[in-house]
């Protein structure tokens, strides 16, 4: 499964994102910790330091007022009257202790607070104590050891120190665990959609990103990509059958043309020369708007042709293509019916917009039937103008609807109309270019095509 | 008419060239964009075809120039580029016609025929008459040896665009671009149906014919048959 390399893996963004995970997890772990022994050890250890300081200064005092005898006093009745176990040592200028209940002592004197074990044997059991202590120096060289008991305190120092140690490990080893495998389980699925994506680059269309089917962000993103593909996938088919279908459809006129002038050079007479003179004209014609036709199809799909846009009369643009296309029309003897509101606005470039209703109009007398209606009508239809036109030929059966749309598609009952196939497929062109739709449906019998624009 | 060609395709010059002096034009052809402005700028032509893309100096640029001198010869453009908005762009520049490429030598014929008819005063006509046809563009009355023709307002403007053109062959692309207010290209040759049916009405009845058919390139409107 895993394709990356040493170098790619330190590069990765999910290892680095596991890396920040794991710190910021520790961080705040200790952080947490340090203020839980602020709290719970450091604090009641500073109060308990206070209290034997100054309790080490009562006694001091009385020390000066009422002589070594006071003091001894003053330490027996703070050892009975106590709720903590408070510790003493009094030791003569010699080194002898005078009074003392604390176990051991250090020889050298004490500087500052110090922490002494005062474990002490009673019955055969031992106490565990410890005892916070400050040391003073009397006036006659005796020192004197004041403290008290935070055997509590130092229990819970204890715990945390241990405790803390062994959470942090436990901690760290979940949270590089688990970005370990949160990174490698995003970096799976990273690397499925790469694995897609390169194969695809190979130049396998129909390769898509496999889904997982729990619907996650990464089954949401695969599914997104993969339309994505699809779509690919589809406009490059469609390139590819547009370029069979231009070469082909270009060739069979070139070819003609060929013919045409191989037999203008071997031509005998006049009237044979100007025959075939006409033909290749007419060839070069039908090329020439072939080739017009594609260019200005690719044209207003790139949409450059947005310059244009201004409002358009409809009801006036198609009271134009009708009057236009009439003779054709009457010269089948068809009747053209018109139902079409007055006012009917639209944002538009009037020459696409009449060249898309003049081919729609085309393609109803064409296909429309000798003595047929053709029927156009328009219509505001809430915040949408509608234009359709139909008639009352063969019409487009279904399975065609999408594919004439297709640059050179012909419905292959046609074949014997002319045509290029690409009337559609600049209509379709412009209707996109303006943002409308294009429905291809069935007058029952005929054709019926409708368009729909955004009304200005 | 002395007609200076700038093109840089030698092939299209020569047939150009051949194709006008053929049709009894007097032509000098340049290559090069920045010989050809030189060219108009110091000598005296009747017409000017110029290409839109030529090395050095574009045939915008050079119509732009010689307008600006205050030069009023006529321009026409010949292009590959087809679209309406390149060919607004020539016409804006001062371009006074514009043809696109390929062409047929008939079509730029009857353009330059009738950009120079134009010529340089415009005189606001009221009244055309072709033979006993009477056109009266302010009334929007047609009449022909003192009968009244009923024509649609369509009619009317291919009658007048004709009549307006008196024995100058006009084109089926001229045709659309001056009658139709609308750039497109009509599927079908549905303008000689548009001209066929005006004929009638103008010429059914009467012995000679006014409007004729010009095969392979449009219609010429003529009193003499």
């Amino acid at each position: 499964m895993r394709s990356r390399g040493r170098g790619r893996l330190w590069r990765s963004l999910t290892l680095r994102l596991g890396v920040i995970y794991v710190a910021l997890f520790l961080t705040s772990t200790a952080l947490m910790f340090g203020a839980a022994y602020w709290m719970a050890v450091y604090r009641p250890l500073q109060n308990e330091a206070q209290a034997v300081r100054r309790e080490m200064g009562d006694l001091a005092a009385i020390d000066r007022a009422g002589g070594r005898d006071a003091l001894i006093r003053a330490l027996i009745t703070r050892e009975a009257s106590g709720a903590k176990k408070p510790f003493h040592a009094l030791i003569a200028p010699d080194g002898k202790p005078v009074l003392a209940n604390l176990p051991s002592w250090p020889d050298e004197a004490l500087d500052g607070w110090t922490l002494l074990e005062a474990d002490i044997y009673r019955g055969g059991q031992e106490h565990d104590y410890e005892a916070l202590v400050v040391e003073n120096r009397l006036d006659d060289g005796a020192r004197l050891i004041v403290g008290r008991d935070v055997e509590s305190i130092d229990d819970r120092d204890e715990l945390f120190t241990i405790g803390s140690a062994w959470l942090i490990l436990v901690a760290a080893c979940l949270a590089i665990g688990g970005s370990v495998a949160m990174s490698a389980a995003v970096g799976q699925r990273i690397d499925a959609v790469t694995r897609t994506a390169r194969r695809v680059m190979a130049g396998s269309l129909t390769e898509r990103i496999p889904l997982r089917g729990t619907g996650d962000d990464f089954d949401e993103l695969a599914a997104t990509l993969n339309m994505m593909l699809g779509r690919i996938e589809e406009s490059v088919e469609s390139v590819r059958r547009v370029s069979d279908n231009v070469a082909h459809e270009l060739r069979t006129p070139l070819a003609r043309l060929h013919a045409d002038l191989d037999e203008l050079s071997a031509a005998r007479t006049a009237a044979e020369r100007d025959r075939l003179t006409e033909q290749a004209l007419a060839e070069a014609e039908r090329l020439q708007s072939i080739f017009d036709a594609l260019l200005r199809i690719a044209r207003i799909e790139s949409g450059r042709h947005l310059a244009g846009m201004k409002p358009v009369d409809m009801t006036l643009l198609l009271a134009d293509a009708i009057e236009f296309h009439m003779p054709e029309a009457e010269a089948r003897g068809q009747r053209v019916e018109s139902d079409v509101t007055a006012g009917l606005v639209i944002e538009g470039d009037p020459n696409l917009i009449f060249q898309a209703v003049s081919n729609l109009l085309d393609n109803a007398i064409k296909y429309g039937g000798e003595g047929g209606l053709i029927r156009v009508a328009a219509h505001r239809e809430g915040e949408e103008v509608s234009i359709s036109i139909a008639d009352r030929g063969p019409g487009i059966a279904p399975e065609y609807r999408e594919r004439v749309l297709e640059r050179f598609f012909r419905v292959p009952a046609t074949a014997a109309t002319p045509g290029t196939g690409l009337g559609l497929a600049l209509v379709n062109a412009i209707v996109g270019l303006h943002n409308g739709q294009m429905e291809i449906g069935d007058a029952a019998p005929g054709a019926l095509v409708t368009l729909r624009f955004g009304a200005a | 008419m002395h007609i200076l060609v700038i093109e840089d395709d030698a092939r299209v010059a020569e047939h150009i060239g051949k194709g006008l002096k053929s049709a009894g034009h007097l032509v000098d052809v340049e290559s090069d964009g920045r010989a050809g402005l030189l060219r108009a700028a110091a000598e005296t032509y009747d017409l000017i075809v110029v290409d839109r893309m030529l090395p050095n100096v574009d045939g915008l640029t050079i119509v732009q120039t010689i307008r600006a001198t205050g030069d009023t010869t006529p321009v026409l453009f010949l292009s590959a580029l087809a679209e309406v908005d390149e060919r607004v762009a020539g016409l804006r520049a001062g371009g006074d016609d514009y043809l696109t490429k390929p062409f047929a030598m008939s079509e730029l014929l009857a353009r330059i025929d009738v950009l120079n008819r134009r010529g340089p005063a415009i005189v606001a006509e009221t009244k055309l008459s072709v033979g006993d046809l009477e056109v009266d563009l302010l009334g929007q009355a047609v009449r022909r040896g003192g009968r009244p023709i009923d024509l649609t307002a369509r009619e009317f403007r291919i009658l007048a665009y004709l009549a307006r053109n008196e024995g100058r062959v006009v084109t089926r692309s001229m045709l659309l671009e001056h009658v139709w207010d609308y750039h497109f290209d009509p599927q079908t040759n549905i303008i000689d149906q548009h001209v066929s049916r005006l004929r009638q009405k103008v010429d059914r009845g009467f012995d000679t014919p006014l409007i004729h058919t010009v095969r392979g390139t449009g219609y010429v409107m003529r009193a003499d048959g």
